[in-house]
């Protein structure tokens, strides 16, 4: 049995409503880190909620190291919890915040003392102590609740949305410290978030989520590279989709506005033969030899810094094309004809 | 605030609010240092802290204002923390619960209080003690507007929930959370809700007068019915009484926002 192992877990609020979560089962190992990824309203912090015990699930089981913790409190949990808001409690100093969980478990106050700096050391912060929360800044705060969360040694941290408040430069700053204080502790995580990127640079694995369900579960390769549903392609990245009729479902060919285009995998059964050709703005280039070719006319060019992306009308449908910046790049002029080519597997058939 | 600052008609309305509110204090003040004829002397007052009875029914109403303030913490925090926090679809029908205070006159109050009470199985009028119970009672409904009000906005101010939550993960049990979490940062709204309710209670005339107990306001009225100066004398002093009160609220909040901005 994995560490971690949530069963059959759903959550119904309220008669006639539908499923917040519904039959959600994962199992996470030691050390993992997990992202809950959907949009609002998908069941993530529900089901992060259930395994803090803040919420009973309808039916379903929570199991951590073998133990069933269904019936158990949350605060018999031992498990960290870092929210969106911070939550720090403004009247208590920083040090009396990290401290608290310490001084509930009855711990003496030699032992706080030492575990509090140690704490502050490992968020950075060790001249911190004696401040209240509302004189730190908010990335401060959240790196305050974080060691509040460490101190107690839990045998799982959650995290619920917690970057959502930031600015985007701490964000990204804090994101990386997330990551090394979770693998220097190797400590099983939990991050619930709506951000792909705070995902895709994250995690292990990420479970994708949509009303209430789980779309799939993967590395954040296997996520981007060959999501296997609609949902999942469309919310992690962007995705051009092209409307094709199927000419061979077995090899995947196709026809697009009497082009006919090859894709590597067998289209999905569909009873009048349409379906959506499927392909990743990085993977289309400008006028490249091999694979398929597609006309078009550029109708906007916005430079981004390290990728320039096109949008590019081919026939009825706009495709987003997105070229990796170099000095030596020649863009196209807005309303210059382009030819756009794809290798086979680079593209694939969905509903 | 600065656009109308030098605006005229704002000063003629405070100006006039000014004199309806201060003129009569004033005079009721002016008239009570007339005591003796043709000086100004503070004889009235002297005579007020001569009378034994004054103190007595003072220490009678300031004891039982304290009595009445620690028990509507007692009941108006946990119940307020639950309704926030468990039942939030609840708070609008205890709102309009605390309110009622203010909607059935003290008289009608009081005879309910009597005539339930007074009979058997209760008998409760018959000693000293529970009739003082009794009178607690009356108090804690009369101030319940002033002190759900104050711990419903102060917990309003803090997310209740989500430091509640915050501290069950760290293992707080839910005495823990009240006490060290809860509590503290609701300082400010528990000290003015209880400051109010002291100064109600201490004021408060019909609830005694009708269950026969020393207090202030029974006093007041029965000074107030045989002599001149000693009542005017008595209306300041428990009019002082009340802006100390409120003095001490204004201070305390303010001071508290320098140090703790959440704790409002």
């Amino acid at each position: 049995m994995a560490f971690l192992e949530i069963s059959g877990v759903t959550k119904l609020f309220g008669q006639g409503a539908g499923a917040a979560v519904d039959d959600f089962s994962l199992s996470i190992e030691r050390g993992e880190f997990i992202s809950f990824l959907g949009p609002s309203g998908c069941g993530k912090t529900t089901t992060l909620r259930v395994v803090a015990g803040f919420e009973q699930p309808t039916s379903g089981s929570v199991h951590i190291n073998g133990v069933d913790v269904s019936s158990v409190a949350a605060n018999r949990r031992n498990i960290g919890m870092v929210f969106q808001s911070y939550a720090l409690f403004p009247n208590m100093t920083v040090a009396e915040n990290v401290g608290f969980g310490l001084r509930v478990a009855a711990q003496p106050a030699t032992v706080v003392q030492a575990r509090v700096a140690e704490m502050l050391e490992l968020i950075r912060l060790p001249d911190y102590g004696r401040r209240y929360p509302h004189q730190l800044s908010g990335g401060q705060q959240q790196r305050v609740a974080l060691a509040r969360a460490l101190a107690v040694q839990p045998q799982l941290l959650l995290l619920d949305e917690p970057l959502s408040a930031l600015d985007a430069k701490i964000r990204v700053e804090l994101r990386a410290e997330i990551r090394r204080i979770q693998q220097e502790l190797k400590l099983t995580t939990i991050y619930v978030t709506h951000d792909q990127e705070e995902a895709l640079s994250l995690s292990d694995r990420i479970v994708v989520m949509n009303v209430g369900r789980i779309e799939q579960v993967g590395t954040p390769f296997e996520i981007y590279n060959y999501p296997r549903t609609a949902f999942t392609a469309s919310f992690v990245g962007h995705l051009n989709l092209l409307p094709v009729q199927v000419t061979d479902a077995a090899t995947g060919a196709c026809m697009f506005e009497g082009t006919p285009l090859a894709s590597s995998q067998a289209a999905p059964a569909n009873q009048n033969g349409t379906a959506r050709l499927a392909i990743r703005p990085e993977e289309l280039v400008l006028s490249g030899a091999g694979g398929n070719r597609l006309t078009g006319r550029v109708l906007s060019v916005n430079f981004l810094g390290n990728v320039v992306r096109l949008r590019v009308r081919v026939g009825a449908v706009e495709l987003s094309v997105d070229l990796f910046n170099e000095r030596k790049l020649v863009l196209p002029a807005v309303d210059a004809q382009v030819e756009l080519s794809f290798p086979a597997h680079a593209c694939w058939l969905m509903e | 605030m600065s656009q109308s600052r030098f605006n005229p008609w704002t000063w003629l309305w405070i100006t006039i609010g000014t004199l309806y509110f201060f003129v009569p204090l004033y005079g009721t003040f002016d008239f009570s240092l007339r005591m003796k004829r043709g000086q100004i002397s503070f004889l009235a007052y002297e005579k007020v802290f001569a009378d034994p009875k004054f103190l007595q029914s003072f220490r009678y109403s300031a004891t039982m204002g304290v009595i009445t303030v620690i028990v509507s913490i007692m009941l108006f925090v946990p119940t307020t923390y639950w309704i926030h926090l468990k039942l939030p679809r609840l708070r609008p029908v205890v709102e309009l619960l605390t309110l009622l205070p203010f909607i059935i006159p003290v008289i009608v109050l009081v005879f309910g209080l009597i005539r339930t009470f007074s009979r058997p199985p209760f008998r409760m009028t018959q000693t000293e003690f529970t009739t003082d119970i009794l009178i607690t009672a009356g108090y804690v409904i009369l101030s319940m507007p002033f002190m759900f009000r104050a711990v419903d906005v102060g917990m309003r101010a803090i997310d209740v929930r989500t430091l509640t939550e915050a501290a069950q993960s760290l293992g707080a049990g839910w005495l823990r959370i009240l006490l060290s979490v809860i509590l503290p940062n609701l300082r400010v709204a528990i000290l003015s809700g209880s400051l109010i309710t002291f100064a109600t209670v201490v004021g408060e005339l019909i609830l005694a007068d009708f269950l026969v107990r020393p207090a202030l306001g029974p006093y007041m009225v029965v000074v107030g019915g045989g002599k001149a100066y000693e009542p005017a004398a008595l209306g300041i002093l428990s009019f002082g009484l009340t802006w100390i009160c409120l003095g001490i609220i204004q201070l305390v909040s303010r001071g508290d926002v320098r140090l703790q901005p959440i704790g409002r």
